[in-house]
């Protein structure tokens, strides 16, 4: 009878079947799990480069890397060490990730809001080129702009505009800049950025101000001039310290034996190739994220922004993009990250990037070392473009 | 931040929770639990095995006698090499093969070792990835135009014999109207990535001050795009791959190779650290091709019964031996060889000389050392071997 009754008592939830045990108990093995994987992989490795005597390490950074560069944006020297060298390539990459993710935005943006124009040409041209681009793969098409840009006239027969203007598939070469000294430079691009961010400040205090008083303040006029004035200041005050212009025009001009064009600036014929490969390809990308953005938000949205007045561009502008900002920020970040780590196959059509300058090194230093070293560059860079990107996307939440 | 993480940890819980479910449905929860910590001890102790093993000095490394076993288990010499350079290793248009000098040396060693000269897998590696390729040990030997240095004798792997001297130069357009490459001050100079090339041309553009601007490619091919098509003035390359990619040329008669040869070149095949029989077993099979050639024995005259001639007879395996059986090859390895790809002359005349891409042999450095009008006059080529004895 006792028996019977103590078994009736209820005695609360079994100790395995509580759901804070279950799920401490899930958390605690999935933990060891992926520290095994860890460990096992690390040691792994580090077996691996014992046994097979591969050499690792750092030193190497130190050292002078004595091998060229092919275009590069920083100044160097064959004389200068492994670890500036990496910042030499750093820069080649970052530049091309920059200038690609801006202009594959701008036409991706462009295209898919074509994708959708009621104008059938402009809707059906745009769905042929997402179709074409999105679908063949990108060393291909990267071989593809190389093969083009190949066929520009080279550069002793190039086209030359104006003696400033010289296009040859060795590169494309505007007049520039030239700093007289490092320090001089850094200083007046120190203060431009000052006058930069005055200007934008008193922009925003005066426009600030029309919108409370509606006292007319000419907010962009004074915020320009505030800027020129500062920058203008700078200049002669750098020049007045360091005796001379702190950047002189530099006009190119055909150089030596083979005619190569020295001064100005530069954008070599393999830079452009992979801008125009990894732009054209990341925009047909883009141009679908944009258009599935716009269509999630709602019709009556647009229907009713034009019911109160407003025209085409500004039912874009005003009503639909802002709202379908949300869809699109987190994909295309994506896209971005995409197109920095494609840009790694610029080794293929002869641009010194990050990786084509390193597999070069692991010539004359460790490729284990290397090869980590890079992809903590990558993965860097890649971090801090999810970051600014989630940053934004929390700015434009509501 | 926080939220995120807790998500991942979730799905990464819900996922092993799946797999361990996976083992078989309609178990409670318990049973799961008690599966799942067996299994992670099961992993932890096997972890704890591993390690014993590999900090056990050396065991892990290869030993000697390993490689010719794996070999002969597998049925098949793998080779890293090339199908992109003519001469060396390119695929023949007519036949679709991959055929070459460096393709040869592959098939020589797979008809010594496993009697079957087609018994090979070849590799299709990069410059850069030849390096990473011999050491992993992933392949049995590595026949890529690769030149002999310290530092890759020292880290790649070991170099087994030189089979072909080269060196490095540079080809122009005849219009340039240059003589030398020392005029090449201030030029453009395509070159592939991940080679001593590389390397050469800036230690000579430094030396001579000619403030030469590379353009460097990771193929081969590329590279001979980007020269013909103008984006680079001059491409450098060892001049035997020079004269062999110049055959693809749209004109060759367009294009000079100019007399300066920048850098020692020696080629030869290269094996994994760690296994000297197998390093041994490949430069006797280099020098069963040498020498045969020296005795002037073709594959159409491979003898199988003795010539009265010692030496011919030793190399043949018909009376004596040169060591075969301590390097666990058949007595009659040679005939093997030869029989299947020639001598040295012969695949040299098939890939580099008139049959191929006509690289001049006579009078040069490789032509053989035997060769010469006297056994101590170095006026032969380089080609020798370590006598067959």
């Amino acid at each position: 009878m006792a028996t019977v009754l103590r078994s009736l008592t209820y005695r609360g939830i079994p100790v395995w079947r509580h759901v804070k045990v279950i799920q401490w108990a899930i958390q605690i093995v999935s933990g060891i799990a992926v520290v095994a994987l860890v460990v096992w992989f690390f040691s792994n490795i580090g077996n691996a480069i014992q046994e097979r005597d591969i050499p690792y390490g750092f030193g190497f950074l130190d050292r002078e890397y004595q091998t060229p560069i092919g275009q590069h944006f920083l100044p160097y020297e064959s004389s200068d060490t492994f670890l500036y060298a990496f910042v030499v390539a750093f820069t080649n990459t970052l530049i091309v990730s920059v200038v690609g993710v801006v202009l594959a935005t701008g036409l991706g943006i462009l295209i898919g809001v074509a994708r959708m124009s009621s104008n059938w040409i402009v809707s059906k041209v745009s769905l042929a080129y997402i179709e074409f681009f999105r679908n063949v793969p990108l060393l291909v098409q990267l071989f593809f702009w190389f093969y083009i840009v190949l066929a520009l006239p080279p550069v002793r027969e190039g086209y030359v505009v104006a003696d400033r203007l010289y296009v040859n598939n060795s590169g494309l070469t505007i007049p520039g800049v030239s700093a007289s000294s490092l320090a001089a430079a850094l200083a007046w691009l120190g203060l431009a950025t000052i006058a930069v961010v005055a200007a934008v400040v008193t922009y925003r205090w005066l426009a600030g101000r029309e919108i409370r008083t509606g006292a007319a303040s000419y907010p962009l006029l004074v915020g320009c001039a505030t800027a020129v004035v500062i920058g203008l200041i700078g200049w002669v005050a750098v020049g007045a310290v360091s005796g001379g212009a702190p950047f002189t025009p530099s006009i190119p001009e055909p150089e030596g034996a083979f005619g190569r064009i020295s001064g100005g600036f530069t954008v070599a014929g393999g830079l452009v190739a992979l801008l125009a490969g990894l732009v054209m390809y990341t925009a047909a990308f883009i141009a679908e994220i944009v258009r599935a953005g716009i269509q999630s938000v709602g019709r009556g949205q647009s229907e009713a922004a034009r019911a109160l007045g407003l025209s085409g561009m500004g039912v874009l502008r005003h009503v639909t993009f802002p709202q379908a900002l949300r869809v699109i920020v987190p994909p295309l970040i994506s896209q971005y990250l995409n197109l920095t780590k494609n840009s790694s196959l610029a080794g293929a059509i002869g641009y010194s990037d990050l990786t084509n300058i390193a597999k070069t090194m692991t010539q004359t230093a460790p490729a284990v070392s290397i090869f980590l070293l890079i992809m903590v560059i990558y993965l860097a860079l890649s971090l801090t473009y999810s970051l600014i990107g989630n940053l934004y996307n929390r700015a434009i939440r509501f | 931040m926080s939220v995120a993480w807790r998500k991942v940890g979730f799905v990464v819980a819900a996922l092993v929770a799946l797999g361990l479910a996976g083992c078989g449905s309609g178990l409670s929860e318990e049973d799961v639990e008690e599966r799942a910590e067996a299994r992670a001890q099961e992993i932890a102790s096997q972890m704890v095995e591993e390690q014993k093993m590999a900090s056990g000095d050396g065991m892990m490394m290869a030993e000697s006698g390993d490689r010719l076993r794996l070999v002969r288990e597998r049925g098949k010499v793998i080779c890293a090499s090339r199908n992109d350079v003519p001469g060396y290793g390119y695929l023949d248009p007519s036949s679709g093969s991959n055929v070459g000098f460096d393709i040869d040396l592959c098939h020589a060693l797979a008809a010594a070792v496993l009697g079957d000269p087609n018994a090979i897998e070849i590799r299709l590696i990069t410059a850069a990835e030849r390096g990473p390729t011999i050491q992993s040990g992933e392949v049995d030997m590595l026949v890529r135009t690769v030149t002999w240095t310290t530092s890759r004798d020292s880290q790649w792997g070991n170099y087994a014999q030189t089979m072909f001297y080269d060196g490095q130069g540079f080809m122009v357009r005849k219009d340039l109207g240059l003589s030398s490459a020392l005029d090449l001050k201030g030029a453009s100079v395509c070159v592939t990535q991940g080679t001593t090339t590389e390397l050469n041309l800036q230690d000579f553009s430094n030396q001579n001050s000619l403030d030469i601007e590379a353009l460097t490619f990771e193929d081969t091919d590329a590279v001979l795009a980007a020269y013909e098509g103008g984006q680079c003035d001059a491409f450098t390359n060892d001049r035997s791959q020079l004269a062999a990619l110049g055959t693809a040329l749209e004109n060759r008669s367009d294009h000079v190779i100019l007399p300066e040869t920048i850098s020692e070149e020696p080629l030869g095949p290269v094996v994994p650290h760690g296994d000297d029989q197998w390093f041994d077993i490949v430069k006797t099979v280099m020098g069963i091709l040498i020498y045969s050639e020296a005795y002037s024995v073709t594959s159409d005259s491979v003898p199988t019964v003795k010539t009265g001639s010692t030496k011919v007879d030793r190399l043949f395996g018909l009376e004596g031996a040169f060591g075969q059986e301590s390097l666990g090859l058949s007595q009659t390895v040679a005939q093997d060889v030869i029989r299947a790809v020639g001598n040295y002359g012969e695949i040299y005349d098939r890939n580099l000389g008139s049959g191929g891409i006509n690289l001049p042999r006579e009078n040069g450095r490789n032509a053989l050392w035997a060769n010469a009008p006297c056994t101590d006059c170095p006026k032969g080529g380089q080609i020798y071997a370590a006598p067959l004895r």
